[in-house]
């Protein structure tokens, strides 16, 4: 992974919006200019005492005086999201990285379909600008369980353009749409977006089913509050000495390459990064990680969150 | 008659004292690796060590690991004004690198910093030595996003030096060379 320059910014602009959401806007404090960001990006917050946060740009990607994301409250979160509601004030300062973006628009795409449910609508508002800006042809769906709940709708709506948005609340009938049949048919040259919770992110997944997956892109921010997934202990083998070391159910591959002197580059450790990604060669992984692509995921293991059945032959 | 003199003996130092005078422009320190740099109206240089609130006094630098000495980095603000103008031709770097973005601790002017390797000299109260000429690198230029600067910086991306007496430096203060 490339590094990203890490900036103390200004916080701009605080705006609350419907579902416990808050709306920060982010400046530089000496230059006027901030690192470029394509849409879909998001940016690495860092949290005082907690950590790493990625959070999406939700700001027009052509207006790099500002990074606008939006944080909503997670009550049975880790803490980052309370921390910045609880704390985060205007005037202060906050730690963020450089823009990094596992989340592209496909430059040869015919037409793109953005599917963003509740506060997973934040990287495709951005995306909804820049091809606004580029003339090129889109539909931005937003889903949200009521409209008094849903954030951000005055985005959505200024992103959409003249055409609007397509508004589907799950407590207005008419409103709703039905994704099998929205995305009944794979189009060729057609590219879906999707963001959201892992529910909404799930149907989208099984109605695109049939789809070539180079044309379905999702973005997820949340995957350890997998509940169902139980860790068991699993061994690594290493390419370069044969030494074969065991991974407690406790611990992690990243965790036992470290105490073994063996430092890959971290950052999130809960696989949405992509710092400490690294070859595998053979075995049978359990894939936790939100990073590497199906294709990638042949080859590539991220092994702050990845697990593994017996022994991962790994390229290290 | 250019390579015979390059390979001419170098006369005893002590027969040869250097002669520029030179100043400090600027201090900039970087409390970890990737962090954008801080701009300090007065450093305490640590001999044997590094700069307070450096990465590379604290061990948290990107290059802490490797071998080399990189207790206090230096670099010209004339390289910074020749890739404003994108000189030389080759390979014609053309960029606007401040002194915040070059990820070295103090930006000089008027200091032949390539022909300080392995020489001491004085940077206002303090002791320098010249390590390696610093090499640059892939990171630079992907953390600023600069294509081709680490092409634009070969030759002249600055020095790498220990600290030989610590003190307190400030913008404005002489820089001159000791043997």
């Amino acid at each position: 992974m490339s590094p990203r320059l890490i900036m103390k910014l200004d916080v701009a602009e605080i705006r609350r919006e419907p579902g416990d959401v808050m709306v920060v806007g982010l400046r530089h404090p000496r230059r006027p200019v901030l690192p470029a960001a394509t849409a879909g990006a998001h940016v690495d917050v860092h949290v005082p005492e907690l950590g790493v946060r990625q959070y999406s740009l939700c700001g027009d990607p052509a207006d790099r005086s500002l990074y606008r994301i939006a944080v909503k409250h997670e009550a049975v979160g880790r803490g980052g999201s309370r921390w910045l509601h609880e704390t985060l004030k205007a005037g202060d300062a906050l730690t963020v990285s450089a823009p990094r973006n596992h989340f592209e628009l496909a430059e040869d795409a015919a037409r793109h379909v953005l599917l963003g449910g509740g506060i997973g609508i934040t990287p495709l508002i951005a995306m909804a600008h820049a091809l606004r800006g580029a003339g090129r042809p889109f539909r931005l769906h937003a889903f949200a369980r009521s409209r008094a709940l849903a954030p951000l709708l005055d985005e959505v709506e200024r992103a959409a353009g003249p055409v609007g948005p397509a508004l589907h609340f799950d407590d207005e009938p008419a409103s709703r749409v039905d994704l099998a049949a929205l995305l009944a048919t794979p189009e060729p040259g057609t590219h879906v977006y999707c963001c959201g919770p892992a529910g909404f992110m799930e149907a989208v997944r099984r109605a695109t089913a049939e789809w070539p997956e180079e044309q379905v892109h999702f973005e997820a921010f949340a995957p350890l509050l997998d509940a169902e997934f139980v860790a068991r202990p699993f061994a690594i083998r290493l390419a370069s000495s044969g030494d074969v070391l065991p991974v407690p159910a406790e611990s992690s591959a990243l965790a036992v390459l470290r105490e073994r002197g063996i430092a890959l580059p971290s950052s999130c450790e809960i696989g949405v990064c992509g710092s400490c990604e690294c070859g595998v060669l053979a075995g049978e992984p359990i894939h936790r990680d939100v990073v590497l692509s199906p294709r990638a995921r042949r080859t590539r293991f991220i092994p702050c969150v990845s697990r593994a059945t017996g022994t991962l032959h790994l390229d290290l | 008659m250019g390579v015979e003199h390059a390979l001419r003996p170098r006369r005893e130092e002590s027969e040869n004292p250097m002669t520029w005078s030179g100043e400090l422009l600027h201090i900039h320190v970087a409390p970890a690796a990737s962090m954008e740099m801080e701009e300090l109206a007065e450093g305490t240089l640590v001999a044997g060590r590094g700069i307070e609130g450096d990465r590379y006094l604290l061990g948290t630098g990107s290059y802490s690991a490797k071998p080399d000495i990189r207790e206090v980095t230096l670099i010209e603000v004339e390289v910074l004004e020749a890739l404003a103008m994108g000189e030389p031709k080759v390979p014609g770097t053309k960029a606007t690198l401040e002194p915040i973005d070059h990820r070295r601790n103090l930006t000089t002017r008027g200091v032949p910093l390539n022909h300080l390797v392995g020489r001491r000299f004085k940077v206002g109260e303090v002791v320098l030595k010249g390590g390696r000429m610093n090499f640059p690198c892939k990171y630079l230029e992907e953390l600023l996003g600069i294509e081709g600067l680490y092409e634009g910086l070969l030759n002249r991306s600055g020095l790498n030096c220990s600290i030989e007496v610590g003190g307190t430096i400030r913008p404005g203060d002489p820089i001159v060379p000791l043997d």
